[in-house]
């Protein structure tokens, strides 16, 4: 999955570096030594065969050559941005701004520089800026997006990726991504579509699968959604998250021994994985293996100690083992961590004490 | 080719006779080279016989002459069924199954009566689809209007059957969520014991035990043990005390059995089976019960009154009975104990005409515990419950597989709670015959919860974790706060035997009236949710203690603890007036402590020479100064009540505390409300 990520990046960064910068000089055209048009050329090549060192010295010497020369102080912070230099590189962009204002690449470019370094608002500032600067800028709504989606700010981060498929409407990331916005605002029909359409554009997408059988669960597409788990595994077998989740949706098919295969097969994949021992507790308690259920979700805990939800099953495991003071202990503990039905659970049961507030 | 298909058909005639069971008669033909065994065999079939065809037929008697028989015979068909017989008559019902099931394949045409034998002991052993089948080769037998005789059955009896094979087949394909534990050795035996009753606060059970040691040391002509006496324990913490025999006068040579026991443990209803069957009631005086007393004629009849069960606060009785009037066999009705009223007729949603028996009413005084024959039964009697709101009983519910059997459950209790039940059953793993199981109600399934995760952005692909939410959960608890504790002197800490009145505060009118136990002090008060209590405790040459419960309709489950002293009338001494309720931020006297200023008016006039201080107390929310003036203002509303209603103002005095003197730290809400109060000190006598 990361290395999809990176991919990405580097791709995105690499094609939005190169919109960023202006056209090459035509030097022979232009008279006297040019000596900062030659370096700042050949940094732009060194640059585009992704050797950022030499690239790095030529804009130097571009920018000795000409200390108001704004494209060179661009793609100078961009090549530090490269060289994960970003302290220097947002030097350079601010430099690149105070000569040249309005220029849209730079306000994306030290906006990437911004996040970088986990500075959101003035990330999300910048692209914005951008925007202004070239309202059709596609990378541009789609990174703000992302940052708006992050911040949990769903509706603003749909109205981005919206403004990115408009600038760009084969931009399969932004039909993705708004897919998941809209899934986040529970319009999960709307979110099916955006998926099926990020998958048309690019049929290797393939957490969009993952993400349609969320939604089609939501709106109680149960058989589809199983659909897309196995076409997802049949292409990606080694993701654990998977395989948890469709093991998720055979347990709400009430299909608990598939549940279990999958929940164990997620936890063959990587066995500090709490979720799938969390849920594969969950299955064995359907199954009235108490026993089992118990060890998974003590398992779970091993690994999270602060899981709230694993503890309530054990609670659940454990009344059914007999170990009533266990079991109220559990949980209480649940409720402490947050699941307050822990606190109803235990009352119910009649446990001893007070309940937690 | 016609020939030939006849010898394949003889042939396969011939492979199959040998296979088949026969039916062997006890006959020297069969049996010649063992005449003294057959001679022998052929005395106990006929001793056997004169017990089994006798009327009625002594089927307890008839069996081990019938088992001696088979035991030198096992493939007779007709022998086999009348060992079924005698089982299916028998505590062992399910014991019938084997033999029936061998006469059946012994004797392939086997009658109406035997399918229906057969019928029954699969019923009685949950082999529904199987019990169908034979139910529905069994014609009716016998004279169908004579009731009772053993022999005969109806076409109504079989499709009675037939029915509630298919309720078992429904009930058993969703068993109810429960544990069910044997009481263990403390509590049975190797004899019968059933008929368990516990207070509210499950610290005290009786039951009914067949155990040797009996008083009077009887033992059942019909084989069932010795004669009933009645077992006491107490709940210590983690198990039972050993059950301890009553002894006289609740016990006596003859059957004693438990029919009820009030929430508070403090009277008994017991069972005698003179007059056809009457109800009588104990009481417990200090650490000893007294002799059962007859109820009175509006419900001991001549006719049999079999169970019996208290409202919480001990005003009215549920009980069974067969008297002229009823839907048919037993019903439950309902009677004011110290009124003139006539016993009412529970009503068609609760008796059927098949019998009712075994009622419970709940400390929370609407859910209803019962037995029957008619409902929705599996076979025999199950147990059923019932609410009372709105006016009316909720449609019977069973209680469900595994607690209801084919066979008859009855005699269900549980505690206050809800949480637990007791009954008898004779089930595998017991310690011998019926012994007292205690039922724990597990509620609705505990739904697990799982958590996922998705890779919302594309760019990212980071995983985000899904929000699963854990559903709701009924929390289906008995509506009724259980308030129990001891009565003591304040100052030697003795028990105290104490008068305890519970008031209504909306009406002003008492409820019901208890007592503390004089030997233990020990008192218990069940008070179902939806009244607002005032609950005074006195006793003469005390001054009254007043507590008060207001207990919102739908209030869930509480058992509190207090522990009640009792102050003698000295200078000095403080007494808190929990039922004197003012408007909120006002020195208004709310009509709810009329029964608490009367109370204290009362005293004052029956002692004459007393002088009191009213004392108001608040909280600390709020300014220092206004609370101060509230106090002062509600005292003084307390004093001018009471000159009001003629006591002389010289004798009494107001006075406001305002914050300063709180009974505990004003941290919690808890707390403020007890801080918020009005109390009085006694300044002469």
């Amino acid at each position: 999955m990361m290395q999809n990520a990176l991919l990405f990046l580097v791709l995105v960064g690499t094609s939005f570096a190169a919109q960023a910068q202006v056209d090459t000089v035509r030097a022979s055209t232009l008279p006297g030594p040019q000596l900062a048009e030659k370096a700042y050329n050949s940094g732009l090549v060194s640059f585009n065969q992704q050797r950022y060192p030499a690239a790095l010295a030529s804009f130097d010497q571009a920018i000795a050559a000409k200390p108001d020369f704004a494209a060179a102080y661009t793609n100078r912070a961009g090549t530090r941005y490269e060289l994960k230099e970003y302290p220097q590189a947002l030097t350079d962009y601010d430099q690149a701004l105070k000569l040249e204002p309005s220029n849209y690449a730079s306000y994306f470019g030290r906006a990437r520089a911004h996040e970088a370094q986990d500075h959101l608002a003035e990330a999300e500032q910048d692209y914005s800026e951008a925007l202004k600067a070239k309202p059709d800028y596609g990378p541009a709504w789609y990174n703000r997006g992302v940052l708006r989606f992050e911040k949990g700010n769903y509706q603003a981060a749909r109205d981005d990726f919206d403004g990115a498929i408009k600038a760009d409407p084969k931009l399969a990331y932004a039909y993705h991504d708004r897919a998941s916005a809209q899934q986040r605002l529970n319009n999960y029909a709307a979110a099916t579509q955006d998926y099926t359409q990020a998958l048309a554009l690019q049929p290797d997408l393939l957490s969009a699968l993952l993400n349609r059988a969320t939604a089609e669960r939501h709106t109680g597409q149960l058989p589809q959604a199983l659909k897309d788990y196995d076409a997802y595994l049949a292409r990606k077998s080694d993701n654990a998250l998977a395989f948890n989740n469709r093991g998720g949706a055979r347990f709400e098919n009430k299909d608990y021994a598939g549940a279990i295969a999958d929940f164990s097969q997620a936890l063959q994949l990587d066995a500090k994985y709490a979720y799938a021992w969390n849920n594969r507790a969950a299955g064995q308690l359907k199954l009235e293996k108490y026993t089992d259920a118990a060890a998974d979700a003590s398992a779970a805990i091993k690994l999270k100690p602060d899981y709230a939800e694993a503890y309530l099953n054990r609670g659940h495991a454990r009344e059914m083992l007999r170990q009533a003071e266990e079991a109220c202990q559990d949980w209480r503990k649940a409720a402490e961590l947050g699941l307050t039905v822990g606190n109803s659970y235990a009352a119910a049961a009649g446990c001893a004490g007070e309940t937690a507030e | 080719m016609p020939s030939l298909n006849r010898l394949l058909i003889l042939l396969l005639l011939a492979a199959a006779l040998p296979v088949a069971a026969q039916s062997t008669a006890f006959t020297k033909d069969n049996f010649g080279d063992n005449k003294e065994g057959l001679r022998e065999a052929l005395r106990e079939l006929k001793t056997g016989d004169e017990e089994y065809r006798a009327d009625p037929p002594r089927y307890a008697q008839a069996l081990p002459h019938f088992l001696a028989a088979q035991t030198f015979n096992p493939n007779n068909a007709a022998l086999n069924v009348k060992i079924g017989d005698c089982y299916l008559n028998s505590a062992t019902k399910t014991a019938a199954l084997p033999y029936l099931r061998k006469a059946a394949k012994l004797d392939v045409t086997a009658d109406a009566r035997t399918h229906y034998l057969l019928a029954r002991a699969l019923h009685l052993s949950a082999k529904w689809t199987e019990a169908i089948g034979e139910y529905q080769q069994a014609k009716p037998v016998g004279n169908n209007t004579r009731n009772g005789d053993a022999q005969s059955f109806t076409a109504n009896d079989l499709q009675r059957r037939m029915l509630e094979c298919r309720n078992g087949q429904k009930l058993m394909a969703r068993p109810a969520r429960v544990f069910i534990d044997n009481a263990g050795p403390e509590l049975n035996s190797s004899a019968s014991d059933y008929g368990p009753v516990v207070s509210a606060d499950e610290s005290t059970i009786l039951i009914t035990s067949r155990r040797a040691g009996s008083t009077g040391g009887k033992k059942d002509p019909e084989g069932n043990g010795f004669f009933e006496d009645i077992y006491q324990a107490t709940w210590r913490g983690k198990a039972w005390s050993a059950a301890a025999n009553l002894g006289a006068p609740v016990n006596t040579d003859d059957h004693n059995a438990t029919v009820g026991l009030a929430p508070d443990g403090q009277r008994m209803l017991v069972y005698a089976g003179t007059n056809g069957g009457d109800l009588l009631e104990a009481t417990l005086g200090g650490a000893t019960w007294d002799k059962p007393r007859r109820l009175n004629s509006r419900i001991n009849t001549n006719s049999h009154e079999t169970s019996a069960s208290y409202s919480p606060d001990g005003r009215l009785l549920y009980f069974v009975s067969d008297r002229d009037g009823g839907a048919g066999g037993s019903d439950i009705y309902k009677v004011d104990l110290a009124g003139k009223n006539t016993p009412v007729n529970l009503g068609p949603v609760i008796n059927t005409a098949y019998g009712e028996e075994g009622v419970f009413m709940q400390p929370d005084g609407k859910t209803m515990f019962f037995s029957s024959e008619g409902h929705n039964s599996m076979g025999g009697y199950d147990i059923f419950k019932s609410v009372y709101e709105n006016g009316k009983w909720s449609e019977p519910e069973n209680l469900g597989w595994p607690i209801n059997t084919p066979d008859d459950d009855v005699f269900f209790v549980t505690s206050a709670s809800g949480r637990h039940g007791y009954y008898s059953s004779d089930r595998p793993g017991g310690l011998g015959a019926k012994d007292i199981y205690r039922i724990t109600f597990l509620g609705p399934e505990k739904q697990p919860v799982l958590n996922e995760e998705d890779q919302l952005l594309a760019s990212r692909l980071a995983p985000v974790k899904q929000a699963v939410l854990a559903p709701a959960v009924a929390v289906a608890t008995a509506q009724v706060t259980i308030l129990k504790g001891t009565v003591t002197d304040d100052a030697t800490h003795q028990p105290l035997d104490a008068a305890i009145d519970l008031i209504d505060n909306t009406s002003g009118q008492t409820i019901a009236n208890f007592r503390s136990n004089a030997t233990s002090g020990r008192y218990l008060v069940s008070l179902p949710s939806g009244t607002n209590y005032g609950i005074v405790v006195r006793q003469d040459s005390y001054l009254f203690h007043s507590e008060n419960f207001d207990l919102p309709a739908g209030a869930a489950f509480a058992e509190v603890v207090k522990d009640i002293p009792l102050k003698r009338l000295e200078i000095g001494t403080t007494i808190v007036l929990r039922n004197i309720f003012f408007d909120t931020g006002k020195a208004t006297l709310r009509p709810e402590s009329t029964a608490e200023l009367e109370r204290l008016q009362k005293l004052l006039t029956e002692t004459p020479a007393l002088k009191l201080e009213m004392a108001g107390h608040t909280d600390d929310v709020g300014d220092a100064a206004m609370n101060q003036d509230l106090s002062q203002r509600r005292a003084q509303a307390v004093v001018a009540y009471l000159t009001q209603h003629g006591v002389a103002a010289a004798r009494l005095t107001a006075a406001g505390y305002g914050e300063t003197k709180p009974e505990a730290p004003n941290t919690t809400k808890a707390n403020r409300q007890l801080n918020r109060r009005t109390e009085f000190k006694v300044t002469a006598k």
